[in-house]
């Protein structure tokens, strides 16, 4: 089976015949934008990884009961279903405001998964920590259409959707998000790697233009 | 100076979420408006930043799921 070229509605049409191994690309595919929207809003690793279970817990026990109907967009969807456990979790205080560095939790991986030295992948962790935190400063509404579209992978138009607002006002969302979030940074900035700041455009410039 | 675009098409256009007969235009006001340019390259950074976010959770929360999914009844 060629499984990473097929798309999730293929994938979800084999998972449905049975063939499990389908299910795996999907959990692999979703996993890292699906723990990191939860992570982000309840900021405790075991309670994420909770929701994260029950998460595709749901999602197995409706794919499987035959009542999926989401038009091929499996990833906005479990996003979704994503994101309101983890709001309600939050909501009742599931949650400690601390990420630890501690054990072999994900933060962990990422600095073991990368090929950087030790002092560049401190640095760089140091500047995720800061944005995380300053993630959490964000208004809600900001704070949602930025997790929803970067980690949820919805569009701005699925966002507005979900949330019932027009899509001009998700995009104004997002763009007073990525503001605030550059104006805090420049009040207290983390040890700068250039490669990971938000205010030095030259680099990407031509990049874009050019892909 | 003033942009050429508004910044919300520039954000579609960060994220391709602009139909493809709209990226020519936006191109162009790229290769002449120097502060959307600028802007755009801000854009990017940060939409760069942010995907570094990413945490995988633990292996062992991945066996769970799957094993869960094998032993889903068939039929409920």
């Amino acid at each position: 089976m060629e499984s990473m070229q097929l798309s999730d509605s293929a994938l979800v049409t084999l998972y449905l015949a049975g063939q499990e191994s389908a299910f795996a690309l999907l959990l692999e595919r979703h996993r890292s934008r699906t723990f990191t929207t939860i992570l982000l809003i309840v900021r405790d690793e075991d309670v994420a990884e909770d929701l994260l279970q029950d998460a595709f817990i749901k999602a197995i026990h409706v794919l499987k009961s035959g009542r999926y109907n989401d038009e091929g967009k499996f990833g906005p969807w479990l996003c979704r279903i994503a994101h309101n456990l983890a709001i309600d979790a939050f909501r009742r205080g599931k949650r400690v405001p601390h990420l630890s560095l501690d054990g072999d939790g994900p933060l962990a991986n990422s600095l073991a998964h990368s090929e950087e030295g030790a002092d560049d992948a401190l640095a760089r962790e140091e500047t995720h920590s800061r944005l995380r935190e300053l993630i959490q400063e964000l208004p809600p509404a900001q704070k949602e259409v930025l997790l929803m579209r970067h980690y949820g992978d919805l569009s701005f138009q699925e966002i507005a959707d979900a949330t019932g607002v027009s899509i001009n006002t998700a995009l104004g969302r997002m763009r007073y998000a990525l503001i605030n979030l550059r104006k805090k940074m420049a009040v207290n900035p983390p040890y700068y790697d250039s490669n990971l700041t938000l205010y030095d455009p030259t680099a990407l410039r031509v990049q874009r233009i050019a892909s | 100076m003033i942009q050429t675009l508004p910044y919300t098409t520039l954000l579609r256009y960060v994220y391709n979420e602009l139909p493809v007969s709209a990226l020519p235009e936006v191109e162009e006001a790229l290769q002449h408006d120097p502060e959307l340019a600028t802007a755009c390259a801000d854009l990017l950074l940060a939409q760069r930043t942010l995907e570094g976010l990413r945490c995988e959770p633990r292996p062992a929360v991945s066996a769970r799921i799957l094993e869960y999914s094998r032993t889903f009844p068939t039929g409920s």
